[in-house]
Order: structure tokens, then sequence, then C-alpha cells
């Protein structure tokens, strides 16, 4: 009895980007990406003196040029006459990851500042808004760079076999013996605060997952009627296997590049927290646990809680991510 | 068989010359060496009376760590160094040229019983926890205690370990409760202490370590349990036991045994695990294991070391992997072994 009505709401389905899950991820990537945009303690945009300027948005090529009349953009902003010419538009979060206050050292969460700040007085929220742009940025580019080589490799290994797929298949096995912290330590002590250098490694570690996980299931696919009949038709091998064979692997691929991203974040933070890598020179989440944890059992708990939280939530969203996708894959078949 | 073992054994030195051979070659492109780090140190200290005398002793360095010709003094070629480290691993004499290899040999030994300790620990702690929830869940798949364990497992995978020891270290240690010490293996004048009285010490130092260790390859394994043993109970297998009347006990315990052969697959994916592990819980809890080694090694550049730990995990590594095959085979026959 039960049956047609479970096929029916399952055929139904909201997309995964309509679900709780994909909206948080959707609104990380976006915090991310605009975290420049969204807190900051210089304005959006300004007028000074009839000349047009957009401080903020100078964050993505390097930093922002020095307010007006040796006053900072804050201060100027803040001093600004009701009928002055002049103006700016201050992002909706208008403090800055770098901006220090010591009056309010490590000062708990207030109305003004409601995740509270930290060591050096800057806004905690502020931090944690621009280390997802650092976690998210390093880790999506590190998943991309890794789905792109590992698939490439991984679907010529499985498709054309031969001496490639041995060739390939050591090289896999050779970095999965690798501890994965053991060679980002290793590697960023070489690189020393390079983001370049630490995507380079962790997408050097990650591709393995994506070739393996290719390779196997293309080695049972290419084996299927449909392939045969396929070539039968005079289609070109290139063709079957792009345009036939790699649609078919869509949603492992995203099962294996949620899970990647999840490590990807875990192990930047892990080592931004042990005190190395690209994460100590930004606001990373790892850092700012590292001087958390220092000071959380002296009272300061919000330096501690808030990017615990934001991790845990993060690689969760990850985790449940890949878990959506792979049971949807099996539902379909 | 043999023929397998032999094989795979080729396979494994293959392997083995190519992690060492990209760890060499990165650590080649280090821009700063040892002996520059070193001597920077001693000249901080004051050890040197000017920079030309810095500079000799860099020279020096660089000589008994093996980086550059005695003769010439000019650097070798990469593949001219790794042959001749090559040459030396096979006599297990892993230090450098002119640096004591029994003293090197020392701090490795005396820092492996300690992540022994830990791994074994954390990898029995989360076999005898991971594999009776598995069991139990995969048994019960779709049940609501079943899907109560699955979603608490997930919230586990979740939390890094990093996160996992400094939340125990601030609620169970000095943050909170302080029910356990925040680190190190005993507590200061233990050695006085009775034979019994000392060893509820190490233990009770033990327990956070541990339980941040098996925390990983807890979730792994009873995961990967549950799924592969509701994928048993649901075949035509598990009905027919079921039907012949056999005791339910006896029924579950074939359940396990079939559901639970692919578990020795696992191996190859703890170990790394587990040693990426000991890295991040040794440095938290000021353990003088491996992993401690490893974090100090890669700070100061010391390439002797870092080689001879990629070596020892590599090398457990593959043979984890490859008992794990066997182990695999012989509890499940229908397994083929493959090369």
């Amino acid at each position: 009895m039960s049956q047609p009505v479970v096929l029916a709401t399952a055929s139904r389905r909201k997309p995964l980007w309509r679900t709780g899950v994909g909206v948080f991820a959707a609104l990380m990537i976006v915090c991310g990406v605009l975290a420049p945009l969204l807190a900051n303690n210089v304005p959006l945009c300004a007028r000074v003196a009839g000349q047009w300027s957009f401080p903020a948005f100078a964050d993505y090529f390097g930093s922002p040029p020095p307010g007006p009349n040796d006053l900072s953009w804050k201060q100027w902003w803040s001093r600004l006459g009701p009928g002055s010419q002049d103006f700016a538009i201050m992002p909706p979060w208008a403090y800055g990851p770098g901006e220090t206050d010591p009056a309010l050292y490590r000062a708990g969460p207030s109305f003004a500042h409601p995740l509270g700040n930290d060591g050096a007085g800057r806004d905690v929220l502020a931090r944690l808004i621009h280390g997802a742009g650092t976690a998210i940025g390093l880790g999506g580019s590190a998943v991309l760079l890794a789905g792109l080589f590992g698939t490439l490799l991984g679907a010529l290994a499985g498709y054309r076999r031969g001496w490639l797929d041995v060739v390939v298949m050591r090289l896999v096995e050779i970095f999965l013996c690798f501890p994965i912290l053991l060679f980002l330590l290793f590697a960023s002590s070489l690189l020393g605060d390079s983001s370049l250098g630490l995507v380079l490694v962790m997408a050097s570690l990650f591709w393995t997952s994506f070739a393996r996980i290719v390779r196997g299931e293309l080695l049972s696919l290419r084996e299927r009627d449909f392939v045969l009949v396929a070539r039968g038709l005079g289609i070109s091998e290139r063709r079957i296997l792009w345009h036939h064979l790699m649609p078919l692997l869509k949603s492992q691929i995203g099962v294996t590049a949620a899970f990647c991203m999840a490590s990807a974040i875990v192990a930047e933070s892990t080592l931004s927290f042990l005190g190395i890598g690209p994460g100590q020179a930004a606001s990373s989440w790892g850092n700012m646990l590292r001087q958390g944890s220092d000071v959380a059992y002296l009272g300061h708990w919000h330096m501690w809680l808030f990017p615990t939280a934001a991790i845990v939530a993060v690689v969760m969203c990850c985790h449940v991510l890949a878990d959506r996708v792979r049971s949807r894959a099996t539902e379909q078949v | 068989m043999l023929r397998w073992l032999l094989l795979r054994f080729a396979w494994l030195l293959v392997t083995l010359f190519g992690v060492t051979f990209v760890t060499f070659v990165m650590l080649d492109q280090a821009p700063v060496d040892r002996a520059q780090l070193e001597a920077a140190q001693r000249l901080a200290d004051g050890n040197f009376a000017d920079l030309s005398a810095r500079d000799q002793a860099i020279v020096k360095l660089r000589v008994s760590y093996g980086l550059i010709d005695a003769e010439t003094l000019q650097p070798a070629p990469v593949w001219q160094r790794y042959t001749r480290w090559l040459r030396n691993a096979a006599t297990l004499h892993l230090a450098g040229p002119e640096v004591d290899n029994a003293a090197f040999w020392r701090r490795i030994t005396e820092a492996l019983p300690v992540s022994m300790l830990l791994g074994f620990l954390g990898l029995l702690f989360a076999l005898l926890v991971g594999v009776p929830i598995g069991a139990w869940c995969g048994m019960n798949a779709g049940s609501r205690r079943d899907r109560g364990f699955s979603q608490g497992l997930f919230v586990l995978a979740g939390v890094p370990e990093f996160l996992m020891a400094t939340m125990l270290l601030l609620v169970f240690s000095a943050g909170w409760l302080g029910w356990f010490p925040s680190g190190g293996l005993r507590s200061d004048g233990s050695e006085h202490w009775a034979v019994f009285a000392q060893i509820v010490d190490f233990g009770w130092h033990l327990v956070l370590p541990v339980f941040v260790m098996a925390s990983g390859p807890l979730v792994l394994i009873a995961r990967f349990l549950r799924d592969s043993v509701a994928r048993v109970a649901a075949t035509p297998f598990a009905a027919n036991l079921y039907a012949f009347g056999i005791e339910t006990e006896v029924a579950r315990w074939r359940l396990l045994r079939n559901g639970g052969a692919p578990l020795a697959t696992l191996a190859g994916s703890l170990l790394p695990m587990l040693v990426g592990g000991s890295i991040v819980v040794e440095n938290l809890f000021s353990l003088d294991g491996l992993g401690h080694l490893a974090f100090r090694a890669v700070h100061e550049q010391d390439q002797a070391m870092v080689m001879a730990l990629v070596l020892f995990t590599s090398v457990a590594t593959l043979l984890a992997l490859s008992v794990s095959d066997l182990l695999h085979r012989l509890v499940d026959p229908r397994v083929r072994l493959q090369a």
C-alpha cells in the first residue's frame, strides 16, 4: 500500500541545493568568496572630494588603499558631517579581520560584537567570515585541481587499460602510503606560507581518491553492452568515454569531492592549529582556535567555541552532502 | 600463493622506491637547509666570532649531513645523493654520513614504544567499541536505534582529531572537571610510588590520548561494518539461515563473520590515519613519540629523520595492505588474490 506513495515523493524530491544542507553550503561558499565585501573596515564604495573609490574590492588584489587625510577609512567615515558631499557605503558588517582595538581585549560577546573579540581586540565574527574564505578558497581550489587531474588519469587508466593503468595505479599506491598530515607537515615547512604551494600539495594527495573511484567504475562500465553498441555505431572512443560513460559517474565524483573538501578543510585547520602554513598569515579557523584553546579555560570561551562550531558545522555539512548525493544516486537506479 | 607473495613483494619494493624518491626530491627543494638553521641558531647563541666562522661551520655541517661532497664542496646531483641514501638505508645507516648512527637510532627507539602503545591501544579501543556498534546497527538496519547510532557516528566523523583533543582537554582536564592530567605519561615524583600506583598513574595519563586516537578509526570501523553487515543481512543467505530455524545467536554470528570479512581491507587506510592522529595527539598531550619526533624533524629540516620516518610509515602501511589482503583471503575463500 505504501509503495506508490513513497515512489511519488521520491520522484518529486527537492533539488539538493534547496534543502537545508544545500542552503548552508551555498551560504558558506558565498561567505567565503565575498568575505572582503561582507565584513571589512573599509567602505565598499566611497566618494572623497568628488573622487570615487572602492577600497573593499581592492582586498581581492592586495591591500586596500589608505583612507583620506591621514585618517583610517573608519575614522574618516565617522567624522563625515551631515551636509558633506562625501559619503561612504560600509559593508554589512563594518569590522575588518585585522582591525585591532586594545580596549576590547578578549571581550566577551556583546551587542556590538555578538561573537566577542580576541586577544588583539579583533572582531571574532569578522575573522570567522574571512576564515571561511581561507578554508573554502584553499580547500575548494585543491579539490577542484585534484578532481580534474584525478578524474582525467582515472578515466584514461580505467578505459584504456594497458601500461597507463599499471603506472597510474602504482602512483596511486605511492601517494596512499603517505600519511596525509605528515606529508602536509613537511611540505608546508618547505613552502612556508605560500597558499599556492599548500593547494598544490593537497591536490597531489587528493587526486588519488578520484582516480581510484573513476577507474574502478569504468572497469566494469566499459564491458557493458551499450559501449559495444556505441562502438559498433562507429562512435569514436574519446566520445564514448567522455559523453557516454563519464556522465554516469557524476554522483560518484560529487561524493568524492565532498569528502575531499571535508578533509581539505580539516587538514588546513589542523596545520594552522599546529602553527604552520598559510593560515598563519590570514584569518583561519585553525589559527583562531589555536589562540582560543589556550585561553578558553580562563573564561574566554567565546574565542574557542565559535571557531570550533564553524569547523564542525562545515565538515559535517560536507559529509551530509556526500551522503545525500550517494543516497539519491542509488534511488535513481 | 607463493607466486602472489613474491609478486606482491616486488611491487612493494617498487612502491617504496617511489615513496622515498618523491620525499627525497621534495625535501631537496627546501629554501633553507638544516645546516643553515643550525648555524643561525648557534650564531644567535653567540657561538661564532664572526660571519666567516659561521660560513665555515655551515660547510662543515653540510658535509656531515651529506648535503655536499666532502672533497669538491659542490652539491651532488639529486639522483647521486638518493642512490647513496639508498645504499646507506640498505644497511640501516639512516643518519647522515658523519652523524652518530647509534644516537640517531636511539632517538627513534625511544620514541617508538610510546607511539606503538598509543596506536595499539587506540586501535584496540576502536575495535572493542566500533565492532559491536557496527554489528548491532547492521543487523537491525533501519530501526530507530540504528538511526540514532548512525547519526551519532556521523557527528563524531565531523569532529577532527585536534578539535576532539582540545575539547576533551577543556572539559575533562585543566579547563573544567580536572579529572585527567593534561599531558605527559606519568606524574611528577611517581617513580617513588608503589608499582601498582605507577601503573594506575600511567593508565590515567593514557585515557584522553587513547580516546582521541581511537575516535577516527572507531567511526570508520563502525560505519563500514554496519553497511557491510546490513548488506549481508539483506541477502537470501540470511533469510535462508532464519528459515532453517537456526538459533538467532548462531545466525547472527554467521552474519557477522560474513559481513566482517571486508573489515580486513580497512587495515590499509587505518594505519596512515593512526600515524596522522599520533602527530596531533602527541603534540597536544606533550608525549615523546614518533609523531612528536616527526614534528620536530620537520621544524629543524632534519632531512635524515624525515626520510627515516617516511620509510618506516610507508613500510608499515604497505605491509599492512598486504597482510590485510591475505587476511581477507583467509576469512573469505571467495576472494581472489591479485598482485
